[in-house]
């Protein structure tokens, strides 16, 4: 029992993964909590799954889903400098979460059109998992899901390691961190966060194309809760795994992601109903905020 | 060398709160010309419009009317992030001019690479790591053996000093210091009044000054203005300047202004 538990963690904690390195991004390099990432997932999906419905290759439908959620991301990022100048009696944080929330909702349509419907079963169909399987003439299931999903985490991890430590990189980590003084030092800021945008809903939808493909369906309400979730995948990380370099934390948010799909996998277990999964979810992430700060207390005292 | 830059500020003018009850003209039409090389330093009570002068010239704020010519190219409708190609800021606060989560050899790069494109290559590039070195020798901080320290683990001189470089060493043709050094300690605040000294020395960049501390503004630059209730109400020359002392420019406000200063805050700094 324990090694399902764990298969399962690791499983969806990877598939997930992405996800959270997404939100990771908007949320702490960009500090930008970005609600998109709802719509983006879901739409990642969606766009998957017509495609190979329609006979198209899984391989095409996987990038074509996480291309939409880097459209999704722009259009967010656009509506944001319209929002931003359109009225200066907003806070910092006004327009960020608005224009999230007008795409998240508008995505939520959107995805419906894309699937003429709420939901496209993917039973056999083609899928990059049973492509995978003729090649290696392994089973893609168990173990070997999980082997094929690290192989891929790594390599966009690595990816975004780089990318993050290039000009262009380090402008995006500067954008979040001091925007002010970037814009002194002649960058455009609002082109540097629409680009970043686009490329954390990306890595949402990617998650959103590949949970289907794995899964077996898509669905119009599957992003329901993944801000919250990439939330708890970021802070447990962080407060688990540790913080002290950009290389570093994209570790701490992945394994944050596989113990927080590993509590969820052990509440269930332990009786919780899944319906009240989300309110554990949020409880989660408040403890896990918490957690520092207590610790702080119980040190000085 | 970069060019130092001449600036011709015709009719400035600011409104905040325009047709509102709020409205306030910050800059009633401001004219001045800043010969290149010049060093102003600028000095005028709260409210006098001595920031939103230097704002309005970097861009963070748009002007309501007026022009600004650099060297012969209106820049009255260019961005901020355009202009900062020509102008290097330093601010009060000394942690708005850094990046506080990322490395010290990080924040250097970003500023080498001030109004270039930004692509692809390393962010930072081995071969501008020694002229970084040498550069934050210069500051005698020690700040060049701890080039991946992160800069929120600086002091506020530090971090002062750090921005003072990173404004200047892409060469910009003008530097604006907005009482960046107001939110030190004495000490300090002389150690980094002194390095700013050197470094405008040796590049001739056009610089203007904005400062509380009319002692500050008495010792440094080769020309002193005094600004109140958006005009500039008193332009001297070097020559002018070398004879007068603090309670002199008091005196000189009074007759300006024709206003009794609320000058207390202003002597005791």
């Amino acid at each position: 029992m324990v090694q399902t538990v764990l298969l399962s963690a690791l499983q969806q904690g990877l598939l997930y993964g992405f996800m959270v390195l997404g939100v990771y991004l908007t949320f702490r390099v960009l500090d930008f909590p970005d609600l998109t990432v709802d719509g983006s997932l879901a739409l990642g999906g969606a766009v998957t799954a017509i495609i190979i419905t329609s006979g198209g290759s899984p391989w095409l439908a996987t990038v074509a889903g996480t291309a939409s959620g880097l459209a999704a991301g722009y259009a967010t990022g656009l509506l944001h400098l319209l929002l931003k100048s359109g009225d200066s009696n907003f806070t910092n944080y006004g327009p960020k979460l608005l224009a999230g929330i007008l795409l998240m909702t508008s995505l939520y349509t959107v995805n419906l059109r894309v699937m003429h419907g709420s939901n496209i079963p993917l039973l056999r169909k083609e899928t990059v998992f049973d492509q995978l399987s003729h090649w290696f003439g392994k089973s893609m299931t168990g173990w070997w899901v999980v082997l094929v999903l690290v192989v891929l985490m790594l390599l966009v991890k690595f990816v975004l390691d780089w990318f993050l430590h290039t000009e262009v990189g380090l402008a995006m980590q500067a954008t979040g961190d001091n925007e002010q003084m970037l814009r002194s030092l002649g960058v455009n800021t609002n082109v540097v966060r629409v680009l970043a945008l686009g490329l954390a809903n990306a890595l949402v939808a990617l998650s959103g194309s590949l949970v289907a493909q794995f899964q077996g369906f898509a669905d119009v309400g599957m992003g329901i809760g993944t801000i919250v979730a990439g939330l708890a995948g970021v802070i447990i990380g962080e407060v688990l795994f540790g913080v002290r370099s950009v290389r570093w934390v994209l570790f701490s948010v992945i394994g944050g992601s596989i113990v927080y799909r590993l509590l969820i996998a052990v509440s269930l277990r332990l009786g919780i109903a899944p319906t009240d999964l989300k309110l554990f979810t949020a409880v989660l992430v408040v403890v896990a905020l918490a957690l520092p700060t207590v610790r702080k207390k119980v040190i000085r005292t | 060398m970069s060019a130092a830059a001449e600036l011709v500020i015709q009719d400035l003018r600011k409104v905040f709160f325009p047709r509102t009850v709020n409205e306030v003209m910050a800059l009633k039409d401001v004219s001045l010309r800043v010969a290149p090389g010049d060093f102003i330093t600028i000095i005028g009570s709260n409210g006098s419009g001595k920031s939103t002068l230097l704002n309005t010239i970097a861009g963070t704020l748009p002007a309501t009317s007026g022009t600004l010519i650099l060297d012969g190219q209106d820049i009255t409708k260019l961005s901020e992030h355009r202009r900062a190609k020509f102008i290097g800021r330093v601010f009060q606060d000394p942690r708005a001019g850094t990046a506080p989560s990322m490395s010290i050899q990080e924040n250097m790069a970003m500023a080498y690479l001030r109004g270039r494109r930004r692509g692809l290559g390393p962010g930072v590039p081995r071969r501008i790591k020694s002229r970084m070195r040498e550069r934050l020798a210069e500051l005698d901080m020690g700040l060049e053996d701890r080039l991946t320290s992160q800069v929120n683990k600086l002091s506020g001189g530090q971090r002062q000093a750090m921005s003072l470089l990173m404004a200047t060493v892409a060469e910009p043709r003008m530097l604006l210091l907005d009482e960046h050094t107001a939110a030190l300690d004495p000490k300090v605040a002389a150690t980094i009044m002194e390095l700013t000294g050197k470094i405008v020395n040796d590049s001739h960049m056009t610089t203007m000054m904005v400062t509380h501390n009319m002692e500050i503004a008495l010792q440094w630059g080769n020309r002193l203005i005094m600004m109140h209730a958006g005009r500039i109400i008193l332009d001297l020359a070097k020559e002018q300047k070398a004879l007068l002392t603090v309670p002199d420019l008091v005196n000189k406000f009074h007759e300006a202004s024709g206003e009794t200063l609320a000058i207390d805050s202003m002597l005791l700094e």
